[in-house]
């Protein structure tokens, strides 16, 4: 069992670059515990990974690993599992080789290899394709057997680099649980990078949120739902995306959508010498209502049902405004309606600095 | 649609004829007596066929001498091509150094300098350092001609191998060496097939080069094979059977390795 610190982690990848790749993160990854990195593409996470792996050198800070630094040691010497996106099986070996392939480098006895084969192989339930080779197997079970190589080291901690993407939609919902199971059964702290916040939402126990190579955010996921401290993460997780739009202070704590007289009271922020500020607000929190010709807030613009629910795209002054409402919603487009906001818990954030305020 | 198809095929049939039937009419030659050659009408009955010229020269010393040389010069050759030629590649394919392009294309422009233009400087450089008409000296030719192009043909074997294996062989344990040996290698086994067919046959089949570097000392295949065609005399069928025998083993391997060939032809041409 493993707890990771990074301390001031940076990487460039060659000397000249004028921007990190990946800029002084600090925090702890606790031991036992399941952490997503999560972002857009090329803000990272995938290096921070690789990093913490040892498959990439870091340029300055320090990886702690159980209070021992790793960050110059090999990756083999560093107690952990990696699992690739594209699982990286090795293609000339059986599924019972490819699992053993590891634990053969590390030459353990061979009555131990086959036992820990076999375990690894039951539990994801690979036990009857041992001697297939990977190419006859599905892309799900493709991800089992990777799965299954990176247990069968019993390392402190797994690495997983977006494992799900390459899985169908069904099959992606059904491995999601599968891992989580798998998680609470051995225990080892998991570092999970995912760009899919749902993913990394609903696996976590804490999540690392990234962008441009910096950590916004580092919580569990209620708090980064909940209380998001920068205006990416509130733009990022959460879906449907949340609304973010501009906003003029009219007092301490209160402020008026830019383009309409429409109000919200920010109970929680202090707009003291505020003069704009950033608004956010969840589409589900939100409400409609018929407006008339002389008295509304917007005009729909796009009606999506869902099914369960209905996305109403409405333009508000210049900008656009989502709104879910439940069910099947009856509006067209070009009704005029009225914004209700007083459900909605409003996040406020800084201009210029996107800060949480 | 079906006149296409025909027409399609007759096109291929006609192709192939124009192809096979020289080496055809060569393995007709060196199987039947000359006498029912030279006859105004030509004799191909079976019941002459004979391999009588096939073992008169398979016996002859003055044309198995050459054939051990050559056989022994293609392997030489094919041994340190493959040996330098994978390593040195698989640095190309994975990692990044200065200068690297420039190297990887400068060894291709030297292939552009067609070998007439070198027969004299390589003779004039072989016999001062009196390698002129041994197998080293050969050996040594025919390996700076091949292995930039092996070494271009397994770079993008390598590339086409994906690099999150060899980090998962990292992870797994296995240094640099350990990657090549236990992932690396087994992998390109058709690009290593493919790519060393392709180095015996070249250094197999060469003619010029060995008739200008060499004479009496190391006879070579290609050049006593051509000898045959001599001045004064003309013995067909001698001529045609040693032409047999110098292409077979290039038929043989070109036909068991012809998949991983235009495999190889073609992870080549769309990378390079």
């Amino acid at each position: 069992m493993a707890e990771i610190q990074l301390q001031g982690v940076s990487k460039k990848y060659s000397p000249k670059d004028e921007r990190y790749a990946v800029e002084h993160l600090t925090y702890t990854i606790p031991d036992g515990s399941f952490v997503s990195l999560l972002g857009p593409s090329g803000c990272g996470k995938s290096t921070t990974l690789n990093m913490i792996a040892g498959l990439e050198s870091v340029t300055d800070g320090s990886i702690v690993v159980d209070g021992r630094a790793v960050e110059d040691l090999e990756p083999h010497k560093r107690d952990l599992a990696f699992v690739f996106q594209d699982y990286a099986l090795y293609p000339h070996l059986s599924v019972a080789d490819n699992i053993a392939f590891g634990l053969r480098m590390r030459k353990l006895p061979k009555a131990e290899i086959e036992q820990r084969v076999l375990e690894a192989a039951t539990k994801l339930e690979l036990e009857n394709h041992l001697r297939r080779r990977p190419k006859a197997l599905s892309g799900g079970q493709r991800q089992r057997v990777a799965l299954a190589r990176a247990i069968a080291r019993r390392p402190g901690v797994l690495l997983f680099d977006e494992p799900l993407s390459n899985l169908d939609a069904l099959l992606r919902d059904k491995t999601r649980a599968e891992l989580k199971i798998l998680h609470a059964e051995i225990g080892a702290t998991s570092v999970y990078v995912t760009h899919d916040q749902e993913e990394a939402m609903s696996l976590s126990d804490r999540i690392a949120v990234m962008s441009a190579g910096r950590l916004e955010q580092y919580g569990t996921p209620a708090e980064i739902y909940r209380t998001p401290a920068t205006e990416f993460v509130a733009g990022f997780v959460g879906k449907p995306r949340m609304n973010i739009v501009d906003a003029a202070a009219v007092g301490p704590h209160r402020v008026r959508i830019e383009g309409t007289d429409l109000e919200v009271d920010v109970p929680d922020a202090d707009l003291t010498g505020c003069d704009t500020v950033r608004l956010g607000l969840r589409p589900t929190e939100c409400s409609l209502a018929p407006g008339t010709a002389a008295e509304h807030d917007g005009t729909v613009l796009v009606v999506e049902p869902l099914g369960n629910a209905t996305d109403v795209l409405v333009q508000v002054a210049d900008g656009e405004f989502v709104v879910r409402e439940p069910g099947f919603s009856s509006r067209r487009p070009g009704d005029p309606v009225r914004l209700d906001t007083r459900a909605a818990a409003p996040h406020v954030f800084d201009a210029r600095t996107h800060q949480r305020l | 649609m079906i006149a296409r198809t025909l027409i399609h095929r007759a096109l291929v049939v006609l192709l192939v004829l124009y192809l096979v039937v020289p080496f055809g009419w060569m393995v007709v030659y060196s199987a039947f007596p000359s006498s029912n050659l030279r006859s105004v009408r030509m004799d191909l009955s079976p019941a002459d066929l004979t391999l009588a010229s096939y073992t008169a020269l398979l016996s002859d010393s003055t044309f198995l001498v050459p054939i051990r040389n050559s056989l022994i010069v293609a392997a030489a050759t094919t041994l340190i091509c493959m040996a330098l030629g994978s390593l040195c590649a698989y640095v190309f394919a994975r990692f990044r150094f200065r200068g690297q392009q420039t190297l990887l294309l400068g060894m291709m422009a030297v292939q552009a300098i067609p070998a007439v233009v070198l027969a004299v400087p390589l003779f004039v450089l072989l016999r001062s350092f009196g390698l002129y008409d041994s197998m080293l000296g050969m050996i040594l030719t025919y390996t700076a001609f091949i292995l930039p192009l092996v070494i271009w043909m397994m770079v993008s074997f390598f590339e086409s191998i994906p690099v999150n294996l060899e980090k998962a062989a990292r992870v797994d344990g296995c240094t640099r060496l350990g990657i090549v040996r236990r992932v690396v290698l087994p992998l390109s086994g058709p690009g290593l097939a493919a790519t060393s067919i392709f180095a015996f046959i070249t250094a197999w089949s060469d003619f010029f080069l060995a008739k200008v570097l060499t004479s009496n000392n190391t006879p070579l295949l290609p050049v006593r094979t051509a000898a045959f065609q001599g001045i004064f005399a003309m013995d067909y069928t001698a001529a045609a059977t040693a032409g047999v025998i110098t292409a077979l083993p290039v038929l043989v391997l070109a036909l068991l390795a012809q998949k991983w060939i235009v495999q190889g032809i073609t992870e080549g041409a769309v990378k390079g």
